[in-house]
């Protein structure tokens, strides 16, 4: 036993020395899983989505024109593109979607028309496609006007309305996305990286060479599966710090939980490596099988986007693939806070597929 | 005569119905250099693969040190070191760390430096391998190979590919080896090395041992047979000349 706790923490530290020094390791842990966090981070960090992108085009030269359209741009709801100024270019870019509507300002409008008090009406034009949003910016329009009017005319109001935000601690959608890129993250660490390395080490005959030493099989496995844990809680740890301080994640689980809900990932996902590698005897053969296998995950796991927009059917299958229990449990222990004790169904499949994962691996391994 | 310390008798392999070993038998003396000698494909690396554990042996029976190979091969491989034809070791990672990884899969903690200054790669120690000449992986393997002090030392094909100078601090290592009692047995293409570096050779051919004896006896029954070769005295040849001019030191 004493020789095997050697063996195996000797070969872990080594392994682990020597991801340090492969940069192209350090870039595919690491640099790349950061790429995808600032891709995803950059479309559902940012709650730009209840913003409306508009163009204000204001034909009109009235004093209360000029103060109505510095009102419009100082509006948070409204995005206003600075560049547009006509109507084509407006309506070029509205076909495109890069606009929600747009704002237009008639040359007579607020004037006095012979009255005490400007008037005019503004036009919302929008494409086809975009009728709900043109239906909010109308109704947004309409209710400053609401209170320009009671302003400039004193009635009386009995009824109004007020509208008032809820979403104290929620998930923000990047929350929801996080998660499912940790687990991105764990697919790649756990099975690309085995599936290419062991098949080169069989070919070079650095296993070989192992297998000519006493050596057995679940030392190296569980050296290999402990070095793997360290470097993933390392490329996890650099992901989380970036999403905590460039992203706003809001963090509210217990970490020491999370760093356990982490590393019974890694164990189960690795093993699917673990397995691939160990099997084939050069990477053809690990290649199409590593793809075979992770592709449905990568996209039905609740990598990129989250389950619950499949359709039920298939939310209940893909409840079930290995990747599903270790995002959701991941997500439910850092977003939601739950306990482990909670995320005991998540940690129950874990356990079976880690059992079935690496009986198939111990089956199947072969030194060269 | 020494005590036997590798009994092969009736070994045999075939793969797909075809034979590669046709009942080998022969036994290897404590201490000293054995050399299997034979063309390629002659069937020594498959014989040499079945006493390391790394095939199955189809019938026959193989005895190291009182231990069968068949059925405590995990045994045998705390005895054994083997120096494989290929010197892929793990890269970016220090000779230091490569001994001491070698050593800690039989268990044990060495004195990696030590082991280094033994094959004269004290300088290397904290290079990776892939940084090192031909020669030096091969010294280096070898000190790999021996980390756990093994009874019977394997050396597939040695010195293949190494220059003369490479190739004659190999030899002067293998005697420092044979001198410290570890019992060696190695596969060679180059007859001047067999004559050399082995007390007894045993020629392959077709699966199956053809002549067994010291190179001395062999050559002695080739002249009493009346085998008479052209012979031209030659003060010198061209490899002496070399090694005049380039010397013998271990920067090989």
């Amino acid at each position: 036993m004493h020789k095997s706790l050697l063996a195996i923490t000797t070969f872990a530290k080594i392994s682990i020395r020597r991801y340090f020094r492969d940069r192209v390791a350090i870039f595919f842990t690491v640099v790349f899983p950061l790429i995808f966090l600032f891709v995803f981070g950059g479309i559902f960090g940012k709650n730009s989505s209840s913003a409306f992108h508009v163009a204000v085009i204001n034909q009109s030269s009235e004093a209360f024109a000029q103060k109505f359209d510095g009102q419009l741009k100082a509006e948070k709801i409204f995005k206003v593109d600075p560049k547009v100024t006509t109507l084509s270019s407006a309506k070029d870019k509205m076909s495109r979607s890069e606009l929600d509507a747009t704002i237009v300002l008639p040359p007579d409008f607020g004037s006095l028309k012979g009255k005490t008090y400007p008037s005019g009406i503004a036009q919302v034009y929008y494409d086809v496609n975009d009728e709900q949003a043109a239906t909010t910016v109308t109704s947004i329009l309409q209710g400053q006007f609401e209170t320009i009017n009671t302003e400039l005319i004193k009635n009386p109001t009995p009824f109004k309305v007020q509208t008032q935000k809820t979403n104290i601690g929620g998930l923000s959608r990047f929350d929801y996305t996080f998660s499912g890129l940790l687990g991105f993250s764990i697919l790649g660490l756990g099975v690309f990286g085995p599936t290419n390395y062991f098949p080169q080490m069989k070919k070079q005959g650095v296993l070989r060479r192992l297998h000519i030493t006493p050596l057995r099989p679940w030392e190296f496995f569980t050296a290999s599966v402990l070095s793997n844990a360290v470097i993933g809680i390392f490329s996890i740890g650099i992901m989380f710090i970036v999403a905590m301080t460039v992203f706003h994640f809001h963090m509210t689980g217990n970490i020491l939980n999370l760093v356990v809900m982490i590393v019974l990932g890694i164990l189960s996902i690795f093993g699917i490596g673990l397995a691939i590698g160990g099997w084939a005897k050069n990477e053809n053969q690990a290649a199409p099988l590593a793809n075979i296998i992770t592709f449905p995950m990568m996209f039905l796991s609740g990598t990129f986007f989250p389950r619950f927009l499949m359709p039920e059917w298939l939310q209940h299958i893909t409840t079930f693939l290995p990747l599903t229990p270790v995002i959701d449990g991941i997500r439910q222990v850092a977003t939601e806070g739950k306990s482990l004790v909670e995320v005991g169904p998540q940690i129950g499949l874990i356990a079976i597929w880690t059992v079935i994962i690496y009986a198939i691996a111990f089956r199947v391994f072969r030194w060269e | 005569m020494a005590e036997v310390i590798l009994k092969v008798t009736n070994l045999q392999k075939s793969y797909d119905d075809k034979k590669v070993v046709k009942g080998v038998s022969f036994d290897v003396r404590r201490g000293e250099v054995f050399g299997i000698l034979g063309p390629n494909g002659a069937g020594k690396t498959t014989t040499l693969e079945m006493i390391e554990t790394l095939r199955p042996i189809d019938s026959g029976s193989v005895t190291l040190d009182g231990v069968d190979v068949a059925r405590e091969p995990q045994k045998i491989r705390y005895l054994i070191g083997v120096q494989l034809q290929s010197t892929a070791f793990m890269d970016k990672v220090k000779l230091t760390e490569l001994l001491d990884q070698q050593a800690a899969a039989y268990g044990e903690r060495v004195d990696s430096h030590a082991l280094l200054k033994d094959v004269n790669l004290d300088d290397k120690a904290s290079s990776f391998v892939e940084e090192l000449s031909g020669g030096q992986k091969q010294r280096f393997s070898i000190a790999a190979a021996l980390v756990h002090q093994p009874k019977v030392f394997f050396m597939d094909e040695p010195t293949t590919g190494l220059d003369p100078q490479a190739r004659r601090n190999l030899w002067a290592l293998v005697n420092k080896i044979k001198a410290k009692g570890t019992t060696i047995i190695l596969t060679t293409h180059y007859m001047e090395e067999a004559e050399q570096l082995c007390d007894r050779v045993a020629i392959m051919d077709k699966g199956q041992i053809i002549k067994l004896n010291t190179p001395k006896n062999l050559v002695d029954e080739l002249l009493e047979k009346g085998f008479k070769k052209e012979r031209r005295v030659e003060q010198a040849n061209l490899e002496d000349v070399f090694m005049d001019l380039t010397g013998k030191g271990l920067h090989a």
